[in-house]
């Protein structure tokens, strides 16, 4: 057995980190229009007619059941000729990084509705007849009232749909896009295979380190906007 | 576009040869790493020292890592580990010629243990302390107390989880194609590169995952109900009232 060599881990590692932005971006792009595609559901599920909640109940089940690497599969092989066939738009050689954003904004949406729903729900319906009440309008009522209130709830589940994102989002190599995890095997095959364990773990350093930011920042986060609020604790 | 159904409904009933292993690997690390959770969630209840800081590492490392990297680090290191120690034991077996799956069940129980053990942890936190000294003081063990009072009520809270959990693991699998595992993905998979038929592939893959994830979510609902029948009879009681 070849000798494990840790001063390659602190060599892999700074080759690494520049590909760091492009995890981040894909993270928060996904993130970005997932909250959109989330919005949507939840609203379709809170207000919508029957028919269009059965098509969200659906669509949420079905992207609970999915495994990201399979989603991702089919948006990869499956989009272009979806497009190809029905618009006759030819994209099959466009930039990875689009049908990555499209499966993890699938993915992500679904989750998200599930929080926004959840967390909207939590709130006291008085807090938006006493809104309206005193003359504020719907739009004031949910923005002023409503949204404050429900984010404080949401964002130990948010905290949580962020890193699972970013995990699954490691997924994205295996259709040759270029994030951290995509260098990081690269630089294995630059290698002919050796020095595999050695860059797995810096990538594991990696990615946990930005687990361990993205927690730190949200429970700063969480008690800047649940001020005010009173738990039985208290 | 045009899917080709004929081979659709072949893999369809290939790939759901590859179900066994798929339930297997949720199988064996669920029951593998329950006792491992219990122990770790009671550890960081009671505060023991060492093995708190250990086991809140562990879990942290585990939940900020992503699972194809775990799989990669323990398929990297494991095979050739386990070789040199056999080598220098001195068995005559050759450790690349044994089955896969039992990394796979390696890297999922060390992954389930993990998340299993903060359900175990805020479940267990969820039973009123009284309820345990109430136990003791009627003569119960400390074991007996945790067996027949606190986890009967714990599991009911823990249930969800336990649900959600099982599966993101029967997700998680279809990862275990990485170390050649073969499982529901990685026979259709194989399939499909016979003829480049990928999409078909995939939705049949899509098809096997949303019928077993309903069928656990249907299982789980059943265990609910009849875990938590003293709950519903508490509340029919209060209605009646």
């Amino acid at each position: 057995m070849r000798p494990f060599k840790p001063l390659f881990i602190l060599e892999v590692f700074f080759d690494l980190l520049p590909f760091l932005p492009v995890t981040i971006l894909m993270l928060s792009g996904s993130v970005f229009f997932g909250s959109l595609l989330g919005f949507i559901l939840a609203r379709a599920k809170i207000a919508g007619r029957r028919f269009i909640r059965l098509l969200a109940d659906t669509y949420i089940a079905v992207m609970r059941c999915t495994p990201p690497i399979v989603l991702l599969f089919i948006v990869y092989y499956g989009l272009p000729e979806l497009l190809l066939s029905t618009m006759g738009l030819d994209i099959n050689g466009i930039e990875k990084a689009i049908f990555v954003l499209v499966t993890y904004t699938m993915l992500c949406g679904a989750t998200m509705s599930e929080i926004m729903r959840s967390s909207y729900e939590s709130i006291d319906k008085g807090q938006w007849e006493a809104a309206v009440s005193i003359g504020l309008s719907p739009f004031q009522a949910f923005y002023r009232i409503m949204f404050p209130q429900a984010a404080a709830v949401a964002l130990p589940n948010l905290c949580n749909v962020l890193i699972n994102l970013m995990k699954d989002g490691a997924l994205a190599f295996t259709i040759g896009m270029i994030d951290v995890m995509g260098k990081g095997t690269l630089i294995i095959s630059k290698n002919f295979g050796a020095y595999a364990l050695e860059t797995y773990i810096a990538l594991a350093l990696i990615y946990w380190g930005l687990t361990l930011v993205i927690e730190k920042s949200f429970s700063v986060l969480e008690k800047s906007l649940s001020r005010g609020k009173r738990s039985i604790a208290e | 576009m045009e899917l080709n159904i004929e081979y659709m409904i072949d893999t369809f009933f290939l790939a759901l040869t590859g179900v066994p292993a798929t339930l297997s690997i949720t199988a064996v690390a669920l029951i593998i790493s329950t006792p491992i959770a219990f122990f770790m969630a009671i550890s960081k209840i009671y505060n023991v020292t060492v093995v708190k800081q250990i086991v809140t590492t562990y879990v942290s490392f585990i939940r900020g890592t992503p699972v194809v990297l775990q799989i990669l680090i323990i398929y990297s290191l494991l095979p050739s580990l386990f070789n040199a120690i056999v080598k220098n034991i001195g068995w005559n077996i050759n450790i690349f010629e044994i089955n896969p799956i039992i990394y796979a069940y390696i890297v999922f129980s060390l992954n389930t243990s993990a998340g299993l053990s903060e359900i175990f942890r805020s479940a267990l936190l969820t039973v009123n302390k009284g309820q345990y000294e109430a136990a003791l003081s009627i003569g119960m063990s400390p074991v007996q107390a945790y067996t027949r009072i606190i986890i009967p009520q714990a599991l009911v809270s823990a249930l969800p989880n336990i649900c959600n959990l099982t599966i993101n693991l029967i997700k998680g699998t279809s990862l275990a194609f990485l170390m050649t595992v073969k499982e529901v993905t990685s026979i259709a998979k194989i399939a499909a590169s016979y003829g480049y038929n990928y999409i078909e592939s995939y939705i049949d893959i899509l098809i096997i995952y949303i019928i077993l994830c309903s069928l656990v979510q249907i299982l789980f609902a059943l265990l609910e109900k009849h875990f938590g029948s003293y709950k519903t009879l508490t509340g029919s009681a209060t209605k009646t009232n």
